[in-house]
């Protein structure tokens, strides 16, 4: 098995070191000194460059693990397919669609789909997606072709930084199923229960999922600026939305407006 | 950018892609609410890409497609679908679509989409 250079952080600093990836453990070389079982490691996320890894512990430990693409790459598959997780054998497409539109190379890819703490992966030779648990936005169980055969798949929305994204996972009926409950299971809290939305909060809605600002929502909608602060207003209570910045609408002081006339006048 | 041809039956999605289109540097240079009227206003205006919803009345978004690609075999039309039609998909790309969007989408990705396509 191979030994990977890496950063660890340890006290706040980065600290240079090697990963011996074993058989069942991995072996962290000086300063650290330390062999950890993977059936100990308990989740795994990924953030920007950074391996997140947790192991079992009360409070758990969270390693932060640092080193270039194909390294992370490396560490990723071994830890996925080794450590304390659901595993299951599957086909997956991911993304398949991505901010609505279509990828046209998207491709069904062989591997393995790991369900850990947080987040969900999906691992081929090739490619590792992680999927957060708390990113995932939608799921069913559908049809889809495949090899001139309609077979069962789960789809799977999901947040991937701002973009809505789509992936498919293809395994035997009663493995989706498993799969879609737990996702379900999971996810349940982002359901809208007894909240509805009238039309045109559905559709502001909407429009603010195709990336439309208030103003443009406003000509849109040819709604006027209080009536659009109420529908963000029900949004917001109900969770739907959340603020990202404040805009101010400002007009000219009698300093200002002075300023303004002054500084068009031609040159004298 | 590319002069745009903007099909579908609801006039909430065609000012939606006609705002994202517009911010884009695109000129829409046409609307159209079925696929009658799509083939008729392809012909008039012979613009640089399609959008094209797939379910209409009339005429649906298929057909448009193949009204328009008889007119102009090279044409560019990028069809627009609801969540749940996308086994459209390989009907519209084998009738020769260039492009397919799910609805709903994000602007971004399709402004992307579009250059891509007005750059085939």
């Amino acid at each position: 098995m191979p030994v990977v250079p890496v950063k660890i952080q340890k006290d706040g600093k980065w600290e240079v070191t090697k990963i011996d990836l074993q058989q069942d453990a991995m072996m962290i070389a000086e300063p650290f000194g330390k062999t950890i079982p993977f059936k100990s490691i308990v989740d795994l996320e990924e953030k920007k460059n950074l391996l997140l890894i947790t192991l079992k512990s009360d409070p758990p430990v969270v390693l932060k693990v640092a080193s270039v693409e194909k390294v992370l790459q490396a560490l990723k598959r071994v830890i996925i397919m080794s450590c304390n997780a659901y595993r299951l054998s599957a086909y997956f497409m991911s993304p398949a669609v991505r901010g609505g539109v279509m990828v046209t190379n998207a491709a069904w890819e062989k591997g393995a789909i790991a369900v850990l703490k947080s987040s969900i992966w999906f691992v081929s030779q090739n490619k590792q997606v992680s999927v957060g648990l708390k990113e995932v936005t939608g799921m069913e169980l559908t049809k889809r072709e495949v090899q001139n055969k309609q077979v069962d798949v789960v789809k799977l929305d999901h947040m991937e930084n701002t973009d809505v994204v789509t992936s498919y996972v293809l395994c035997p009926l009663s493995t989706l199923q498993i799969l879609l409950n737990f996702l379900k299971d999971t996810t349940k809290d982002l359901d809208m229960g007894e909240n509805e939305l009238d039309p045109l909060s559905s559709q502001v809605g909407m429009l603010i999922y195709s990336g439309m600002d208030s103003h443009a929502i406003e000509n849109m909608l040819n709604i006027s600026h209080g009536e659009i602060d109420k529908i963000y207003d029900r949004l917001l209570k109900i969770g739907l939305v959340e603020i990202v910045y404040t805009r101010r609408e400002v007009q000219l002081t009698p300093k200002g407006v002075r300023f303004i006339t002054e500084a068009v006048k031609p040159p004298t | 950018m590319g002069r745009i041809l903007i099909v579908d039956d609801t006039l909430f999605m065609r000012t939606l892609l006609k705002n994202i289109l517009f911010s884009g540097g695109h000129d829409i240079v046409g609307e159209a609410a079925d696929g009658d009227e799509a083939i008729t206003k392809y012909q008039e205006l012979k613009p640089d890409l399609v959008t094209m919803d797939v379910v209409m009345p009339k005429v649906n978004g298929i057909e448009a497609l193949k009204g328009i690609r008889t007119f102009d075999p090279n044409a560019r039309v990028v069809m627009c679908t609801a969540v749940g039609q996308e086994q459209m998909v390989k009907l519209a790309i084998k009738t020769g679509a260039r492009g397919y969007i799910v609805k709903p989408f994000q602007a971004p990705k399709v402004l992307e989409e579009i250059k891509n396509v007005l750059g085939s």
